[in-house]
């Protein structure tokens, strides 16, 4: 997308909810957008983004198109996600092109609730507390940060690498089952209503 | 004297001190901290002030109490005083900038060069802001 419209006035910016450079480094191999680390979640905080994959279109006047929306960059995961990228991609070529925008696009995105900010708070402060070596005061925020905000991802999946669990373990499903029983939230348009 | 840990758009210190919990700085530290400077007429940054509507919580002898500077700013705040650290979050304006009035925030991260990028960057294109990780 990013090379095929780098000639019309667009471009890619993709930033990583994450810590762990070396496997973005890894992800990002061959991409020629810029690829930022944001180890501190702020810009789930900002933008209000509770899972990822998050798209946000922001046109050349610095405002927002489209808000966050749960779409993907490839077909890699169609399986387990159920979501494919030709549509969207369509999208984005009708958008820089005409500037036509899907229907969705005007959706309304309520704000963070105060535990969700908190939320972010506790975890931004596990993250550093870890990488300064306090393992027990990780603990007690990023338990603080999972109890606030259960089911964001953002929040509870992005820790789990950190306290060395695995992001598709067991302690994953359980956390996903609870997700998909409460109707999968997704902070954004809702991917069920996405018009893509 | 102890050095109080302070994040916030970046991580960085202030010499303070912890009284029953509260974080106290130099004044001076608060707006290397924040930005923001405490005067008579309230927070002040560049020409615009920020009344203070309790000036004794804010502040104390000598000192700033840099959780309330923060929360009369509009930032949420977490305060830990066994870590030693307040986590100061973005102002709830700019998120619902835009999520009502549909604004960009501006943010600033480093690229995997260690490069600094700010989203203002790339004004005058249209762009795909794409959050993703490898959790």
């Amino acid at each position: 997308m990013h090379d095929e419209l780098a000639d019309d006035g667009f471009g890619v910016i993709a930033v990583a909810i994450d810590e762990a450079i070396e496997e973005v480094r890894v992800l990002a191999e061959g991409i020629t957008y810029p690829v930022l680390m944001d180890p501190d979640h702020l810009l789930t905080e900002l933008y209000a983004i509770s899972n990822v994959p998050a798209v946000v279109w922001i046109d050349q006047h610095g405002r927002i198109a489209r808000p966050n929306a749960y779409e993907f960059g490839s077909d890699l995961l169609t399986e387990f996600t159920g979501r494919t990228c030709g549509a969207h991609f369509d999208q984005i070529r009708e958008w820089v092109h005409s500037d036509a925008l899907p229907e969705d696009a005007g959706s309304s995105i309520p704000d963070l609730s105060e535990e969700e900010v908190a939320a972010r708070l506790h975890f931004r402060l596990a993250a550093h507390l870890r990488r300064a070596g306090d393992e027990a005061g990780a603990a007690r925020h990023f338990d603080a940060a999972a109890q606030l905000a259960p089911l964001d991802f953002t929040v509870v999946r992005a820790a789990m690498p950190l306290r060395g669990e695995s992001p598709f373990g067991e302690e994953f499903f359980k956390i996903l089952e609870k997700f998909e029983a409460a109707g999968s939230p997704f902070h954004g348009i809702d991917p069920a209503q996405n018009t893509a | 004297m102890t050095t109080i840990t302070i994040l916030g758009d970046e991580a960085t210190t202030a010499s303070g001190q912890w009284v029953d919990g509260h974080p106290l700085i130099e004044p001076d530290a608060l707006s290397a901290a924040i930005g923001w400077t405490l005067k008579p007429e309230g927070l002040c940054r560049d020409d615009m002030c920020v009344p203070v509507r309790d000036r004794s919580a804010i502040e104390v002898g000598d000192k700033v109490n840099l959780a309330v500077a923060a929360e009369a700013l509009d930032r949420p705040t977490l305060v830990d005083p066994d870590a030693g650290a307040v986590v100061l979050g973005q102002p709830n304006a700019t998120r619902r900038a835009a999520l009502l009035d549909r604004q960009a925030p501006e943010f600033t991260l480093a690229d995997l060069n260690g490069v600094d990028r700010r989203l203002s960057d790339y004004a005058g294109k249209k762009r795909l802001l794409v959050a993703f990780s490898s959790w």
